[in-house]
């Protein structure tokens, strides 16, 4: 591959490297340095960026990049080596490994912010060269609740099905566990101007987030009690007579199967269970049935990242049905996606039980299909295998993944109940990690492989409205940098299946994408760059190259056998723990502003470490009070799976039985030492969100 | 146990049927074969809500947890309308009537509770039935009955004011009737309330209409003696009597121990079970709900029951096998009539031990009191304010521990607000958080020149992200700038996505002759089309362009496309033009046939003197407006709306000029002219002002000599201001040409949606006047001219009714809220 000179002389215009947003932004010349600009002409942020995006060009130059692959010495460190020797070592080993233990015992684990070509080929290489079942990613850490949630009622997943424009025209949005101002603050200029229009903007959260200060009513729910807030308010939606009978008629399946659960939700009871005033839940239901069919109804993390994540979205899908929202102009049920490319990795066969296009892997149509764009025979294509959490507590064990290959992820950061996951990847035979930065994850691998970063390459994203995108090059990556397409490719013809990976270039990844997802639920088969560029992205579906994309979806009909959404019986179910006299509050968890996922990136960027040097513990005034704990002292927090360190804010804009840490640090300081890994039956989404903690006096 | 198991559930209440819900999550439907009996009819509905039904808040069909199809959907048989009547507990199996032997491996019993009828004559007839008109207050069936009995009678007793009573009582006075409760105790709910809040309580509800009679005890229901033995009274121990048709008995319920004492199970109050539930005297059956007691305990609420049910699932299933029963906090929270009221736990404190928190504001009927043994709340009661229920109640449920300030969870906690005083604030406070912007950076390019919010953001970012921070960057730059700010100039723009101020917008409309909003957004805004700016250019192109405007309907407001006003049940009203509010009989015979025919949910004499129809759908408003055979009334829009009269000279003896012929004069001239905001008028024919001219948007007032004078800018809405003296005039026609003028100048300079009186207020009525009523200059003769022009091209929009746009324009939507029920 061309090496341009690191600074260039023209402006490219591509995509913040961070969130699902996806701001449009402007690299230009910066006299040594790349600058960022905001770029007006993209129609999604249409400029804005948050600090994040500002300072995203300062890990390109970064003193602590990783500019050559590390190979851990027989004395146990990690010294510099060539490409041809850490391909050596991660060739042997993955030989040796499924020698001894079978295809299965290598595996792979991704990330939501890869490429959408990165993502295919990761999942492409998978099971044509390693053929093992064991491949998962972060994402399921992010969006797999709603993902499952959306693909029971609507046989479809995509995060927003209608483009992020119609959210200022609502009438009424009910926002449910997003933090959006802090987490993804561009996307409010839509809300701002829904609400100056006279829109009413509902916001769920247990803490008085930066975004629920700027709602005309928050509800301060109790962690873990979303299903039945949404119960209460569809019951009062039955009772008061505000469904929209006709769209339930014609649109929809087993409206009883919703009322009947709600019936067992009235308003008092819900109040007891959330802890949200009964007057509120009367207020929510009437403004949104008083919006007459045109309100929003949106999910984040809040009421995903639970065990009950899906259970918890389908409420509120039940609502959005019952209101007949979904299809509707100005209005639906959506997902705020979290990660750079949470959606378009969700798609091409990152996921253990899926393969490009959406398809399900025990498909048997969707398998002839891979196989026959592979060239492999069927038979060869692995079934599904376990889930993320699953995968990761399984390294090691008799059954499980005993070398294993990790792009685009630092999962001991990232992973709930972080030391068991720390010491199962200890317990790997070999570790194989590709970051540009040496994350906490690569510091324990046996080889680290140094990757380009977003400004360096060429692909597509797929925002949170669906929306395919194109990542531009900027600048080369440093010499001895490679990107992932290149490492699978070189690793796929080591180990002897190179004919199915001859590419030139991401476009011809993403061509051999589109061929692959054509006729699946998320199909790329008619957008090409070139239409990227012409249209500002392209919405899929976009089945031929004659179609511009589908930027509403449902419009006529849902992707379902009977065409119709399914309402689901949902009630509410405990959380994986709840508080008791030992561990008597509870914890949960979520980001801050400055920092973004596991801080790999952002711990790095001095001016967001000025904004956010420390994770510092949200804790209300009565339960600092009880605890005895000061204002900005050192606290430690404790769960039944460990111990962290947090520095203490005191406010009551949080719930007196609640506290709040960010997840972006590591060590002694990761929230991920004292999050709950119980899962969700069916998305498999750990409960990040909550479990019972007792707050301490640090000793130190 | 691999083989599936037979389990038999008696009793398909509450407990029963949220068990057997709980059973089947936790298993599967493989492990257990279940069989349940019912009493009544129907499936499972939620008997909490009975009280709604009663009081006609819920319908009957909208409270059904687990319908007949839940069972078959979910492999269970059950039993309907059987009646079960006794375990053999030999061989293992439950007989029922109709002959009906099941036999078990589990056996289940939620046989719940009956009402407790007190001793009282005449309550039965001979047959055992009770009287009529005499009900219990248990089951859907004594609900629905009540409902069809309350139609027909004036008087109801509730006999018993406790918690079921008082639900009762309620939803007696909801159907219009006159309502006694008769009580037995000192005071009200005596098992959840002290005296005083008792007492509070009842002084509350009588001020909503009921009558109490405390300790009373009541002897006899009497019946008439027409022959049909229905009740006509009843008759207190004391020898007095109080008439009604109607008698509720509500004194409390008593567990059902039947079907258990028959089949020789350990019963005393309920049937005695373990700590796991199982019957004290034989472990290979349990009971759970309301028939059971437990530690010398009985409940009636649904919670205990439901937190049985969950066990009891646990450790059938063996999903949590060793799971115990150890007894339920018991707290209520409730609404009688309106007023809140929580309770939990013993609301009587042990004096040696225990801490009495009291707040008592009798003027509001306020009464709150926590109860606290060692940190956690033993007992509480809430009663008039329940802003801190939910928070007390969790406390309650959780045992908490409180927090050392007790108010917290009597009174709302006051979340202080952000440093208000940005003086005082250090230079590193952040200020912008997506930017990390500190009020030091924003200080500095205050300092280094930038004197707008616009160039303040541009210089350090601060307010470009999510912009939530923009008040308190405008602070700071105040703060900083101390006086010498820049104005904004987007604090100017006519609409937000065009940067050009309203006359420099319409100076580019017209130089490049923009007639559609879209043709707006294309030239002037880069082709984005902006929502929130769309109404508003509507609304300034048919001032500039009036027919000439290429009317896009999507920028149109609901109202403006249909031509009526949309009310929140998504009927519209229809006011017609009735010039000067004057009107005939005929007229009048007119509205009358149109409002009957088309069912006119109400109708109005609005506070402009015009006659409204209210609750008509969309697709009659052409019909409606064609058989009226009257104009518009712009009732609906920002326009001109109505020129209110006084009587005039034709008959008052005041009168000093002709107020309605000039009334009928403006609103023939003005009618249909679009403003930025809607415009009233009135002409009042004397100083006595019967008009109220002067609280007007243009009011004019006759005075003696002939003259009249003009008041423009007045209020008497949500802002109340008294008009500004515009001009005296001598004549009618001079005074709607002045009129005219004003409103023309009005609708080319004010803010789109900004009123006259913040208009007139803005531009102060002297510059105003002096522009207005200066002939020398050429612009009231333009002004003039272009309001002459506006009112040569105006055409009543209910002509569409004829002609409609589109074909779908009067045609509804999906409807959203259809008044029968039947999804």
């Amino acid at each position: 591959m061309d090496r341009s000179p690191l600074v260039t002389t023209k402006t490219t215009a591509t995509h913040c490297p961070y969130c699902a947003f996806q701001c449009g932004m402007l690299l230009g010349d910066g006299d040594g340095h790349l600058t960022v600009s905001g770029n007006d002409e993209f129609p999604v942020n249409n400029g804005a960026l948050c600090i994040k995006g500002w300072t995203a060009a300062e890990t390109l130059t970064h003193s602590e990049r990783l500019l050559h692959p590390l190979i851990r010495s027989s004395d146990g460190r990690l010294r510099t080596a060539s490409w041809e020797a850490a391909v050596d070592r991660i060739v042997e080993a993955i030989t040796e490994t499924q020698h001894k233990h079978g295809l299965g015992s290598v595996g792979m684990f991704g990330g939501g912010s890869l490429t959408n070509e990165k993502a295919y080929l990761m999942g492409k290489f998978a099971r044509v060269a390693l053929k093992t079942p064991n491949i998962d990613y972060n994402g399921r850490f992010c969006m797999s609740s709603a993902a499952a949630a959306s693909i029971k009622a609507f046989g479809i997943d995509r995060g927003l099905p209608f483009p992020v424009e119609d959210i200022a025209n609502a009438k009424t949005i009910l926002l449910i566990g997003s933090n959006a101002a802090e987490t993804m603050p561009p996307i409010m200029q839509y809300f701002d101007q829904q609400q100056s229009g006279g829109g009413k903007l509902i916001v769920v959260d247990p803490r008085t987030t930066a975004t629920a200060q700027r709602a005309d009513l928050h509800l301060q729910l109790t962690p873990g009690t979303d299903a039945a807030l949404a119960n209460g308010i569809l019951h009062t939606l039955v009772v008061e007579n505000l469904t929209d009978c006709q769209y339930i008629r014609e649109r929809t399946n087993d409206f009883t199967l919703a009322t009947n659960s709600a019936a067992a939700f009235w308003p008092g009871r819900v109040e007891r269970i959330t802890g949200v005033p009964e007057s509120q839940i009367l207020q929510t239901a009437r403004i949104l049935g008083e919006s007459r069919g045109e309100a929003m109804i949106l999910t984040a993390r809040g009421p995903e990242q639970q065990a009950q994540g899906v259970n918890n979205v389908l409420a509120f899908i039940n609502l959005a049905l019952a209101l007949g929202l979904v299809g509707e102009p100005n209005s639906g049920y959506g997902c705020l996606t979290g990660q750079g490319n949470g959606q378009g990795g969700r798609e091409h066969g990152q996921k253990a039980d899926q393969l490009p296009g959406y398809r399900k892997i025990d498909d048997p149509a969707a398998r002839r299909h891979i196989a026959n764009v592979w060239s492999v025979p069927e038979s060869s294509l692995p079934m599904s295998g376990p889930s993320a959490y699953e995968l990761l507590d399984g390294l090691g064990t008799e059954d499980g993944v005993k070398a294993l290959l990790v792009f685009g992820s630092n999962v001991v950061v990232s992973a709930p109940h972080a030391s068991n996951i720390e010491a199962k990847l200890r317990s790997l035979d070999f570790l194989v990690v590709g970051d540009f930065f040496l994350s906490e994850t690569a510091d324990l691998a046996d080889v680290v492989l140094p990757t380009a970063q977003w400004a360096e390459e060429e692909g597509t994203m797929t925002n949170l409205e669906g929306r395919v995108i194109r990542r531009r090059r900027a600048v080369a990556p440093p010499p001895e940098v490679r990107d992932e397409l290149q490492i699978f490719q070189d690793l796929a013809t080591r180990l002897g299946a190179g004919d199915h990976f001859v590419f030139d270039s991401a476009e011809d990844v993403f061509t051999e994408l589109r061929h692959a997802s054509a006729g699946g639920p998320a199909d790329y088969a008619g957008i090409t760059y070139q239409k990227i560029d012409d249209l500002d992205g392209v919405f899929w579906p976009c089945p031929q190259e004659d179609h511009s994309g589908t930027p509403r979806m449902f419009v006529d009909r849902f992707p379902t056998p009977t065409g119709r959404a399914q309402f689901h019986a949902v009630t509410q179910n405990p959380s994986g723990e709840v508080p008791d006299p030992e561990y008597p509050l509870f914890l949960t968890t979520g980001r801050v502003m400055a920092q973004y996922q596991s801080g790999t990136q952002t711990r790095r960027i001095p001016s967001l470490g000025r904004i956010a040097p420390k994770p510092v513990a949200e804790v209300h005034p009565s339960a600092a009070s009880l605890a005895g704990v000061k204002d900005g002292e050192d606290i430690v927090l404790k769960t039944r799976r460990g111990t962290a360190n947090f520095s203490l804010k005191i406010t009551p804009t949080i719930r007196h039985d609640t506290v709040f840490v960010p997840f972006h640090w590591a060590g002694s300081r990761s929230a991920n030492l004292l999050t709950n890994p119980v899962l969700d039956p069916t998305s498999k989404m750990p409960e990040f969100k909550i479990c019972a903690v007792r707050l301490e006096k640090s000793i130190t | 146990m691999p083989e599936t198991q037979r389990l038999v559930v008696v009793g398909n209440g509450m407990a029963g049927a949220r068990f057997v819900e709980e059973i089947l999550a936790k298993s599967g439907p493989e492990k257990f074969a279940v069989s349940m009996f019912g009493d009544e009819p129907q499936g499972n509905y939620n008997r909490i809500l009975l009280s709604g039904v009663l009081s006609g808040t819920h319908d009957s069909k909208d409270i059904y947890i687990n319908p007949l199809d839940w069972y078959e959907r979910n492999g269970v048989s059950l039993f309907a309308g059987v009646k079960a009547i006794g375990i053999d507990r030999q061989s293992k199996s439950v007989y029922a009537s109709g002959g009906h032997l099941v036999p078990y491996d589990q056996l289940v019993l939620a046989t719940g509770s009956l009402p407790f009828m007190p001793p009282i004559n005449g309550l039965y007839t001979d047959d055992g039935a009770l009287a009529p008109g005499v009900f219990a207050f248990r089951t859907l069936d004594d609900c629905t009955q009540m409902i069809n009995h309350a139609a027909n009678v004036r008087r109801a007793v509730v006999i018993g004011g406790g918690l079921l009573g008082l639900e009762a009582a309620r939803g007696l006075m909801n159907r219009g009737l006159e309502v006694h409760v008769v009580h037995l105790a000192k005071h009200l709910m005596e098992n959840q309330l002290d005296a005083e809040s008792g007492g509070l309580l009842k002084e509350t509800l009588e001020e909503m209409g009921v009558t109490f009679h405390l300790e009373k005890l009541t002897q006899r229901v009497t019946t008439g003696d027409t022959g049909d033995n229905h009740v006509n009274g009843v008759e207190f121990n004391d020898g007095t009597t109080l008439d009604c048709e109607m008698v509720v008995v509500s004194a409390g319920i008593r567990p059902n121990v039947d079907m258990a004492k028959l089949s020789g199970l350990n019963t005393r109050r309920g049937i005695l079970v373990n700590d796991d539930l199982s019957c004290r005297n034989d472990p290979n059956i349990y009971a759970i709900g309301e028939c059971i007691e437990h530690r010398s305990v009985t409940y009636g609420l649904v919670a205990p029951a439901w937190e049985q049910a969950t066990i009891l699932a646990g450790r059938l299933t063996m999903t949590d096998p060793h799971v115990r029963y150890e007894g339920s906090r018991t707290s209520t929270k409730l609404k009688v009539m309106g007023v809140e009221l929580a309770v939990a736990g013993n609301v009587h404190a042990d004096d040696d031990q225990d801490e009495v928190v009291t707040y008592v504001e009798p003027s509001r009927g306020v009464y709150k009191k926590l109860i606290v043994r060692d940190g956690h709340i033993t007992g509480a009661i809430l009663l008039g304010d329940g802003t801190t229920a939910p928070r007390l109640l969790q406390a309650f449920d959780r045992d908490e521990q409180l927090p050392k300030d007790r108010a917290e969870l009597l009174f709302p906690i006051m979340t202080e607000s952000l440093a208000d005083d940005i003086a005082t604030l250090p230079d590193e406070t952040q200020i912008c958080n997506c930017n990390g912007v500190t009020k030091g950076a924003i200080v500095e390019a205050v300092n280094a020149g930038n004197r707008s919010y616009k160039s303040v953001s541009d210089a350090t970012r601060a307010g470009s992200g999510c912009g939530s921070c923009k008040s308190q960057v405008e602070a700071v730059l105040e703060f900083a700038a101390d006086g010498l700010i820049a104005e904004d100039p987007s604090a100017h723009y006519y609409v937000p996505s065009i940067p050009m101020g309203k006359t420099e917008l319409i100076e580019a409309i017209k130089s490049q002759g923009l007639k559609s909003v879209s043709a707006v957004f294309n030239t002037l805004a880069g082709g984005r089309e902006d929502p929130v700016s769309k109404i508003g250019l509507a609304s300034l192109l048919k001032t500039i362009w009036d027919d000439e405007y290429d009317d896009e309907r999507d920028a149109r407001f609901i109202n403006d496309r249909v031509h009526a006003n949309i009310q929140k049940d998504g009927t519209f009203s229809v006011v017609p033009r009735i010039f000067g509010g004057i009107t005939t009989p005929a007229e009048l015979r007119r509205i009358a046939d149109v409002a009957e025919k088309y069912n006119a949910g109400m109708v109005k004499i609005t506070g402009g003197q015009r006659i409204d129809l209210l609750g008509i759908p969309k697709e009659n408003l052409p019909d409606v407006w064609k058989e009226l055979g009257m104009p518009s009334g712009h009732a609906y829009t920002k326009a001109f709306r109505t020129c209110k009269t006084c009587v005039g000279t034709d008959f008052c003896r005041f009168g000093l000029g002709d107020s309605t012929q000039l009334g009928i004069d403006i609103e023939k001239r003005f009618q249909g002219v679009e403003m930025p905001h809607k415009v009233k008028m009135a002409v009042s024919g004397c100083p006595r002002n019967c008009a109220e001219a002067t609280v007007k948007d243009v009011g004019v007032v006759a005075i003696e000599g002939g003259k009249w004078e003009i008041y423009v800018g007045g209020a008497a809405g949500a802002s109340v201001r008294k008009g500004d003296v515009l001009a005296v005039v001598d004549s009618p026609s001079e005074a709607i040409k002045v009129m005219g003028r004003f409103l023309q100048y009005y609708r080319e300079n004010a803010k789109y949606l900004e009123r006259t009186y913040g208009f007139v207020e803005r531009i102060g009525i002297e510059p105003i006047r002096k522009l207005l009523m200066d002939d020398s200059t050429a612009e009231p003769a333009r002004l003039d001219e272009a309001m002459q022009s506006t009112v040569a091209s105006y055409v009543d929009p209910w002509l569409e009714g004829l002609n409609p746009i589109h074909e779908s324009q009067f045609l509804t939507k999906p409807e959203t809220s259809a008044t029968v029920k039947n999804c």
